[in-house]
This record gives structure tokens, C-alpha cells and sequence, in this order.
């Protein structure tokens, strides 16, 4: 067999696209039949579950969900419990983990290396193992059906600690910060001021990340709320799962899609920086 | 100088204590009431914390977790998941990551099959087990319509009454939402190992796959074990899509996992906090032991190799 | 390229928006449940939210009931109540979560224990799980009628409430929780069917047919086969049978706190197989769009019956049916015959909250009077039954008032103008609290699964009796005993 100059054969390359093609069609024909199905009666998806074409009951389905008789599931109150939730702890773990990384490059303190071999250790803690206690702890504090608890312990996120910190060590000239000091600039002030700003791709892709986390996570909005006003987003699609939808076929896959929808809006526009932020992670080591 | 640091050390202090008490507040904190929770009677909804008594038999709730065939069941199950999606996660993502990287194959369109592949990332794990629960029901749904249009089913299948089936599922979910993660933290390693290796391979005449056998993947080794030990991590920890894809997790408990099972023993039923708690520990100790283990192994092979490759150099070097 | 697909989802996420707002909007003047919570959401935001009051436009002002349910038919029922008195001073937030895979016992379970100004104040619960909550380990929670200010005894009397609905919400002689249905179920058959196969569709000759009152399945059985001749399937799934044959036996759980197993809930497991190996059935799962599909008669096989109480066809085949007046879908091609054995299913019990809100107090003992007690003809249960709760011709109900159904006319076009109530009441002598327990949710649940296994032939008997008693042993403090 003749090679071209690629090293790889003609069939070698076809048969690469080929794979490459069909795994982006199995990345989104999941979401094609849900966009498609949304728009679909009960009646039309019993008689012919797969198809891509829309139909015209996209109101009608939204009606079954959201309209008279709705049982719980409300998008609008999950939007706005995960927004809060994401933006809150989003901008806790930005923040802090910042200001947690610039106290361990930019001063030297005894315990510092310490402190740093400390974070690298609780990076590898998984989170659900202490549910128990933290459910318990809530329950002691009266903080259950409280979208607190969902944002404050963002303060303390390792990860984002230990990438900051590298990105820093990069990036931040200390002649920088002295030359704050000496214009009588606090350091509190310098860290707002001077530092956050050389941060900023930094933190764009760390933000985005700790987002669509939060925006995510289901376990513990589902231990920790009951009151329905105050469901994110998952808890309201496992609504979804319950006896009385599943009379609407056309009513899930249309609540699914508005579950999905704005996680792609946010994806297409600023994909570029999400694997660019997935891939810069990668490298950590 | 050295002075006029010191002055300024308390702000290394200073800075990190938001982290360190949201730290013991919110995690050490509730991972040291769960170790206490394990060794006591805390039961059912309306006991609280302060209530609770260890138990004559501190390990009692070890034991009994030990012994459940349930806990087993959903312990062989995680693992079994994992490896079901890892493997071929690990494979697809190295094989992608080559050619995206590869100069001579020069793939068009690299960055529209990037962002579609990372995709199923960044929705919802709750949405799209959903989504795959409406996917494949019985006897209506769009898997059963296809495959029995085209011919290949006679009549609808219960695809989630397969146990096979049904873990199976969970792991092709798990394959399918986390691959193209894989593939760009694996694209960004490649893309660090240093062009004159690849140049000197060329030169040598090897191969697309001599050059990914003998170059790419030994380059990689480190990054490797960082995609493996945080999908292990990650998977032992798989809640979501098992929670939620099958109606009690399935048949014979098929899509049981370790975190389902503490979710079940502790938020439902008889509301057991003490087992839970003990099914969390005995979660963690795993964990622990076998990255540790992974960590271990890998590392220790790397930092030898580092050490004799510097020895070799500073021979070199004295040589020269 | 990427730029406009952004731009194609903005716009679409943009119109989903616009247009939820407007359904929401659209909502408002019917003023469902819904928009109850809604409402309620809306106006408090965040995490710092605890006020509630004097959110709503007139009503309000006593403050908030938190009203918890399973499905939304008490929820509607409170809001025809609040129809019907306009000055009845009180918001009503509700919170509906479903019995699917056992979410909504954890779910009130954890609002009820933590307490506060969102625990619930009146709360729903199904006969598969009303003990836990009346008896059981949550019955701290419930408060007695009488502590409500209800003269529950001379109510009961007068209204003639079904004994069993009292038996099971009784705590230590006080009444903890009563139901407004009496849930006796019959066998709801295909008139067209019976005619095509029987060449009759009167409720007695079906009866004959089926083996109605004989306490055997065999009859039942014959008839199934008979229907599978003729191309039909005698019922959607399994489960339909099980709702009867749950209520065999005995409790699941003995004086001991051990687990049982009646010989008759065994036998269930070979009914089951041989439903799936004759292929007598479309091998639905209960409340799955299949079996929803089988009520309208587009499913796999057009299926010859199902099996439940009146509320059956009130609330879930009428809807379901594909037609909304006789011709259209299945509607109006329903019957009611006795079935092969005495059975009662569901049936929802309303329970004060111990440790609920005290200002809104006497908002709760009304609403729950009105539902539960009042058997004149402006109570709940006059209504019900008639089906003339949100107007004229609505879908009719047996309820727990024997005052009551002596007022009440049974015909419903639904089941071609045949008087359900002549089949329903005396189905009513069957329902018994004695068989139910507190978990009963969970372990019929397990059951059913290792039933099914069973059935399909992925376990063997033995296998598969033994993966049910591992199921509760694991799950729940119960002693389990393996041979």
C-alpha cells in the first residue's frame, strides 16, 4: 500500500474521519432527538418516538409543564436558585482561592510550604464521603432549606488554590507589588487592585468551571433542600423522573431541553476558553 | 531587607485564614462527625447528633456494612462501572488526542469535533440521565422505535430489565460525558512534550504509531495518572446518573453504586446515619489505599527514572 | 459558524423564556395550585428568605399553610376550597413532589424534621405509607384532629366515615389523620372487548367470566387466555394484579419487627410468570406512558382491563383515555365489574403537623374538616362524589362518608352511563387497615422487583425471594430471617 506524505494511508485517514464523525454525531443526536421531541406531541412520540423533525406542540407541551394543574416543576425557580447558588460560590471560590494563593507567592512565612503540601493533600479528599456529618452539621445549625450551605464552603476550594497559585508564580512581579507598597498602597488593597486584575484569564477559566460545577451538582441540594421554592435546577429535572409527567412525554424532553438549553448557549460562546481552561488544568503537573 | 519582609508575613497568615476555616468548618469538620456518626446509634430522621451514643461495639455498623451483600453488590458494581468506562475512555482519548496532534495527519476541522466532543461535559449529569431514561424506555421510546423499524428488535425490549444492559448504560454515560474531557487535558500534555523528539523521530523514519508507542505515550505517563487517579476518584464517587437513569437501581441492584447506597441507607427507609457513615469511611479508606497505591507505584518508577536519567547527565556533563 | 449557532441558541433560549413567562402569566386567573407556588417563589428570593407574608393581593393576611402532597389533587381541592370562601384568610403554599422510586417520603420527612417557618403544616399521605406517619416512626409529628378544635367524634358518627379510614389514622384512641375517599377497587374492563369476546359487556356476565368473588385467580387466568386468543391482553402489567394481591395475607412486618412473607403474596410471584411467559399482558410498569398508552387502547395490544378503586378512573383513566365524551378514545367504552378477589388501593390521608405553624392553626382544622368531615352537601366529599367539585359533570369518586354516598348518584358516561357506585360500595368492605405497614411503599416496591426478576426468568424463585429479603434487610431496621 502506497503511503502519501501524512505516513498514514488514504484508508487510514478515511477511516479517522469517519470515527471522528460519528462520535460528533453521538455527541449531539441525544440533544437533537430531546430538541426535537420538545416540540412533539404525546401522541405523535408514542407513534414514532425517533425523529428529528419538530412538530408544532411546543406550547402545548409547555403548557403541561409549567401552565395550570403544574406539578413542582418550575424552570424559572430552578434558574434562579442555580444562578444564585453558582454565582455565589463562584465568586466565593474565585476570590478567596486568589487571595489564599497570592498570601502563599507573595510572602514568606514560616509555614507556608506547609500550608501549600496541606492543600495538595485535601486536593485528593472526595467531597461526598463526609455527606453524613455535613447533613448532620446543617441539621445542628438550622441551615437546612438555606441555599447557604450550597455557597459558603466554596471559600475553601483546593483545586482552584493550587491552580492560581501556579498561574501566579507565572505571572506576578513582585517589583510590582513593592512598587504598590512604596506608593503606601495596603497590601489588602495591592491583592484588590494590582493583583486581581493580572488574574483575570485566571480566573475567567476557573469561574467557568466552578460554575457549571455547582450548576451541576445534585447530591447535596437534594439532602439539604425540601422547600420547593428553593430547588436548583437537577432537583427540578428529577421532578421530571415522577408518576405525573409521565403521562407528557412532549412535557420531559421539553423540560430537559430547558435544563439544557442555557448550559449551551454559555458552551457555544465561550467554548474557545473552556477547553482552553479544561486543557491548561491538564497540565497542572 | 530580610526585615523588611518579615513585616509582611503576617499577610501570608492573614490571607489564607478565610480558606483554612471554611475548610474546617465546612469539610473537616463534617468528615470528623461522620467518623464519630459511624461508631454510634444515630437512627432515624428525628435523632439528632447530640442524642447519639457509640455503640458497645464501636465497629458494630463496620461489621454489619462488611457483611451486607447489598454494600458488596454496590461496591463490585462502582468499580466494575468505572473500569467499563475508563478503559475505552483512556484509548479513545490517547488515539484522538494523537491525531489532533499529529502534524502530518493535519485534521480539518480539529476545533469544531474539540468542542462538540467536550459537550456532553459541561450539561447536567441529572438532564442527561433523564434524557437517556426517556431514550430507552420500554416499550415507547426512540432506541426501541429505531431498532425495531429497522428490523433488528421484533418487539420493543425492557433495555433497563438487563442487568448488562443497565450497567452499561451508566458507563457509556459516563464514557460519553467525559472522553472529550480526557482527550484535551491528554492534547495539552502532548503538545508540552518537546517538538525535537517528534523532529528526531521523523528523521529516524518511524512510523505514526512507532512515534505513539515509543515518544507520545512514555511523555505522557504523568499526565496519564492524573486522568487516572481523578476518574477514580470521580467514579467511586458516581451518584447522579446511577441515582437517577433506573428505577431502584435496576435489576439485582445493577446500577447500585457505593454513593446510592450511603444516599439510600442515610436519606430513606429506616434513615441510618450510622451505617451510612460507616459506608462512607470504608469508601474512603478505599479510595485512599488505592490511589495512594496508583500514586505509588507510578511515581516511584518516574522519580527513579528522573534520577537515573540526571545521573546519566551529570556523567555526561563530567565527561563533556 | 460557532458565532451563529450561539446566536440560533440564544434566540431560542430567548423565546423558551418569554414564553414561560407568558404561561405563567396566562396562569394566574385560574388560580391553580400552580400558580400557588408560583406566586410564592417568585416573591421571596434567595437564601434569606422567611417572609412570606402579605405577598398576595387580598388573601394572606392570617399568614401561610404549607400544604404537602403527592399529587395535586388536595392541592386543587384547597384552592376550590379558597374559591368557594373568598374570605378564608389565609396563603396556601404547596409543595407537590411524587411517590415515584420513594422520593416523596424522604422529602417531607426531612421538611417535617427541620422544622422552622417552611415545615409543612398539613401534609398528604398514601395508604402505602400513612402508618409511618400516623403509628409509625414519623407519628410524633401528627397532631390529633381534636387538638385542631374538631368535635371529631360526633363527626365521624354522622358522616358514617368508613371504619377502616379511621382505623389506620388513629393514634392511641385520637384521630391523627383521615382519608375523603373509600379506595375498594373492581376490575374496569373494555365493554368493546367483552362484546367481541363474550358477546356481552354486562357487568354481572363479566364478573361470571372473570371469576368476580371467587377468590382464585384461576377463573381470572382462563379469561386471559381467552383474550390473548382473540388478540388482547387481559391487563396492562403485572402490577395491576399485584394492587390486588398485595392485600392478601398478612403485614410484612410481624409483632417482632420481623419480616414476613403471606403465603398469598408468594403466590403472586407465579401469577406474574405466568402473565409473562403466556404473554397475557403488554408488560407495562405501572404509571409508565405504556401503561398510560393501554388506558387509551394505543398501546402494544389493546388491553381488556385494569384493575382500582373509582379514583382510578377519576383520576388517571378518564384523563388518559385518548377522548374527553363517549366515541372519542377508549371514553365512554369503560364497565365496572367485582373482581376475582377483594381489594382496596390507595386512598389519601390529611395530617395536621405537631410541630407546624400555631397561628394558622384554625386554617388547617378547616380545610381539613371540610375534606375529611363535613358530609352536608357543602363539604368536599358531597362533591367529590358527584364529581361537581370545580362544576357539573366532572369524573365521580367513592368517598369515605357513607352519609355522604346514601345522597350520591354513581352514572358516569365514562363507563357508558353504568352506576359505578352499585359495584364500588360494597367493594368498600374489603379495605382494611390490618395488612398495611409503615414501610409498606418500600417493600411492595421490592417486591415487585424481585417478582419481575422472577417472572423473566433472570432468577429463580429461591433467587429471587432471596434478593427481596436482602432488599430489606439492607435498607431498613428490620430483622430479616434467612433460611
Amino acid at each position: 500500500m502506497k503511503k502519501n506524505v501524512t505516513g498514514t494511508t488514504v484508508i487510514g485517514r478515511t477511516l479517522i474521519y469517519t470515527l471522528l464523525i460519528l462520535l460528533a454525531v453521538i455527541s449531539v443526536l441525544p440533544f437533537l432527538i430531546m430538541f426535537a421531541n420538545a416540540t412533539r406531541s404525546t401522541i405523535e412520540i408514542q407513534q414514532r418516538a425517533l425523529s428529528l423533525i419538530p412538530s408544532r406542540y411546543l406550547l402545548d407541551n409547555l403548557s403541561h409543564l409549567t401552565g395550570g394543574g403544574s406539578r413542582g416543576f418550575n424552570a424559572m425557580v430552578g434558574f434562579r436558585n442555580s444562578f444564585v447558588v453558582s454565582t455565589g460560590a463562584t465568586s466565593l471560590a474565585v476570590y478567596f482561592s486568589s487571595l489564599t494563593a497570592y498570601g502563599i507567592v507573595a510572602y514568606d512565612w514560616k509555614m507556608k510550604h506547609g500550608f501549600f503540601a496541606f492543600i495538595m493533600g485535601i486536593m485528593m479528599i472526595p467531597t461526598t464521603v463526609s455527606t453524613i456529618g455535613f447533613y448532620q452539621f446543617m441539621m445542628q445549625l438550622g441551615w437546612t432549606n438555606n441555599l447557604l450551605p450550597l455557597i459558603l464552603p466554596a471559600i475553601a476550594s483546593p483545586t482552584i488554590v493550587f491552580f492560581m497559585r501556579q498561574y501566579l508564580l507565572a505571572t506576578l512581579s513582585l517589583e510590582m507589588v513593592e512598587a504598590a507598597r512604596i506608593d503606601g498602597s495596603g497590601e489588602f488593597a495591592t491583592f484588590n487592585r494590582i493583583v486581581l486584575p493580572i488574574m483575570k484569564p485566571a480566573i475567567a477559566t476557573q469561574a467557568i468551571f466552578v460554575f457549571v460545577a455547582t450548576w451541576n451538582n445534585l447530591l447535596l441540594p437534594l439532602i439539604l433542600l425540601q422547600r420547593q421554592n428553593l430547588f436548583t435546577m437537577p432537583i427540578m429535572v428529577s421532578l421530571l423522573r415522577g408518576d405525573i409527567y409521565r403521562t407528557e412525554l412532549g412535557a420531559i424532553y421539553l423540560g430537559l431541553s430547558m435544563t439544557v438549553l442555557p448550559l449551551f448557549v454559555v458552551y457555544f460562546i465561550l467554548s474557545k476558553y473552556i477547553i482552553a481552561g479544561v486543557a491548561l488544568g491538564g497540565v497542572k503537573e | 531587607m530580610k526585615k523588611h519582609k518579615n513585616n509582611y508575613a503576617k499577610y501570608g497568615y492573614l490571607f489564607s485564614i478565610p480558606f483554612v476555616l471554611a475548610f474546617l468548618l465546612f469539610q473537616l469538620f463534617p468528615l470528623i462527625q461522620t467518623v464519630f456518626v459511624s461508631f454510634t446509634d444515630l437512627r432515624g430522621v428525628t435523632m439528632r447528633i447530640a442524642d447519639a451514643n457509640v455503640l458497645e461495639q464501636p465497629f458494630q455498623n463496620y461489621i454489619d456494612i462488611f457483611h451486607d451483600p447489598t454494600f458488596r453488590t454496590a461496591f463490585s458494581n462502582t468499580i466494575l462501572i468505572w473500569i467499563l468506562n475508563f478503559v475505552p475512555q483512556i484509548v479513545l482519548a490517547l488515539a484522538l488526542a494523537a491525531w489532533f496532534t499529529n502534524n502530518r495527519l493535519k485534521i480539518k476541522a480539529a476545533g469544531f469535533f474539540k468542542v462538540l466532543f467536550y459537550m456532553p461535559n459541561i450539561i447536567t449529569a441529572a438532564s442527561i440521565a433523564i434524557l437517556f431514561m426517556a431514550l430507552f424506555a420500554a416499550p415507547i421510546s426512540p432506541a426501541n422505535d429505531i431498532l425495531v423499524r429497522l428490523g433488528f428488535l421484533d418487539a420493543p425490549m425492557h433495555f433497563f430489565r438487563s442487568e448488562s444492559f443497565a450497567q452499561g448504560t451508566v458507563a457509556f454515560i459516563q464514557f460519553w460525558m467525559w472522553y472529550g474531557n480526557t482527550m484535551i487535558i491528554l492534547i495539552a500534555g502532548i503538545l508540552g512534550i518537546s517538538p525535537t523528539l517528534f523532529e528526531a523521530a521523523a528523521i529516524d523514519g518511524a512510523t505514526n504509531i512507532q512515534t505513539f508507542f515509543r515518544v507520545t505515550l512514555p511523555s505522557l505517563k504523568t499526565i496519564v495518572l492524573f486522568t487516572l487517579v481523578t476518574s477514580f476518584v470521580g467514579g467511586m464517587q458516581m451518584f447522579d446518573i446511577p441515582n437517577l437513569l433506573v428505577d431502584r437501581s435496576g435489576p439485582n441492584n445493577a446500577t447500585l453504586t457505593t454513593s446510592v447506597f450511603i444516599y439510600n441507607q442515610a436519606f430513606s427507609g429506616s434513615w441510618m446515619f450510622n451505617r451510612a457513615g460507616a459506608a462512607s469511611m470504608l469508601m474512603f479508606i478505599m479510595i485512599s489505599i488505592v490511589s495512594g497505591i496508583l500514586f505509588y507505584t507510578m511515581r516511584d518508577r518516574d522519580a527513579g527514572k528522573i534520577k537515573r536519567e540526571r545521573k546519566i547527565a551529570d556523567k555526561a556533563r563530567r565527561v563533556g | 459558524m460557532k458565532k451563529l449557532i450561539a446566536l440560533i441558541l440564544v434566540a431560542l433560549l430567548s423565546v423558551t423564556l418569554i414564553a414561560c413567562a407568558g404561561a405563567d402569566s396566562g396562569g394566574n386567573d385560574t388560580d391553580t395550585a400552580a400558580d400557588t407556588t408560583t406566586e410564592a417563589a417568585d416573591d421571596d428570593a434567595g437564601a434569606d428568605d422567611t417572609t412570606d407574608t402579605g405577598n398576595d393581593d387580598t388573601a394572606g393576611a392570617g399568614g401561610t399553610i404549607n400544604l404537602w402532597s403527592f399529587t395535586d389533587e388536595v392541592p386543587n381541592m384547597v384552592d376550590r376550597f379558597k374559591e368557594l370562601n373568598p374570605d378564608f384568610p389565609y396563603n396556601v403554599e404547596v409543595t407537590i413532589i411524587s411517590t415515584t422510586d420513594g422520593a416523596y417520603q424522604p422529602a417531607l420527612d426531612g421538611a417535617l424534621v427541620g422544622g422552622g417557618s417552611d415545615a409543612p403544616d398539613i401534609f398528604a399521605a398514601e395508604a402505602a405509607f400513612v402508618l409511618r406517619y400516623t403509628q409509625g416512626d414519623m407519628s410524633e409529628f401528627a397532631l390529633p384532629y381534636a387538638d385542631l378544635g374538631i368535635d371529631v367524634d360526633a363527626l365521624i358518627a354522622e358522616a358514617q366515615i368508613a371504619s377502616y379510614t379511621v382505623d389506620i389514622g388513629t393514634r392511641d384512641g385520637q384521630v391523627v389523620g383521615l382519608g375523603f375517599q373509600a379506595t375498594g377497587g373492581a376490575v374496569i374492563y373494555r365493554r368493546s372487548i367483552a362484546q367481541d369476546v363474550w358477546g356481552t359487556d354486562d357487568p354481572d356476565e363479566v364478573a361470571g367470566h372473570i371469576g368476580g368473588g371467587s377468590a382464585s385467580w384461576d377463573q381470572f387466568m382462563n379469561a386471559a387466555r381467552e383474550m390473548d386468543a382473540a388478540g388482547y391482553s387481559m391487563v396492562s402489567g403485572a402490577g395491576d394484579l399485584w394492587q390486588v394481591a398485595r392485600n392478601t395475607g398478612s403485614p410484612w412486618i410481624n409483632a417482632d419487627n420481623e419480616l414476613y412473607i403471606a403465603a398469598e403474596r408468594l403466590a403472586f410471584m407465579d401469577v406474574h410468570r405466568e402473565l409473562y411467559e403466556g404473554g397475557l399482558m403488554n408488560d407495562t410498569t405501572a404509571w409508565s406512558d405504556a401503561w398510560f398508552a393501554d388506558m387509551a387502547g394505543v398501546g402494544a395490544r389493546e388491553v381488556f382491563a385494569f384493575l382500582g378503586p373509582a379514583w382510578l378512573i377519576n383520576y388517571v383513566m378518564a384523563g388518559n383515555s385518548g377522548g374527553d365524551a363517549p366515541g372519542e378514545g377508549t371514553f365512554g367504552d369503560w364497565g365496572v365489574a367485582v373482581p376475582p378477589q377483594g381489594f382496596f388501593w390507595g386512598g389519601t390521608w390529611l395530617i395536621a403537623n405537631a410541630q407546624g405553624n400555631e397561628e394558622v392553626r384554625s386554617g388547617v382544622a378547616q380545610l381539613i374538616e371540610w375534606i375529611t368531615l363535613n358530609s352536608t352537601e357543602e363539604g368536599l366529599q358531597y362533591k367529590w362524589a358527584n364529581g361537581t367539585l370545580f362544576g357539573e359533570g366532572g369524573t365521580k369518586d367513592v368517598v369515605a362518608s357513607a352519609t355522604v354516598m346514601d345522597k350520591a348518584d354513581g352514572t358516569v358516561e365514562f363507563l357508558g352511563g353504568q352506576d359505578m357506585f352499585d359495584i364500588f360500595i360494597p367493594a368498600g368492605e374489603y379495605a382494611s387497615g390490618t395488612v398495611l405497614t409503615q414501610y409498606d411503599e418500600s417493600i411492595n416496591d421490592w417486591f415487585m422487583d424481585a417478582s419481575t426478576e422472577y417472572a423473566t426468568g433472570s432468577m429463580t424463585r429461591e433467587e429471587a425471594i432471596e434478593f427481596f429479603k436482602q432488599q430489606v434487610a439492607s435498607n431498613l431496621a428490620v430483622t430479616v430471617n434467612f433460611d
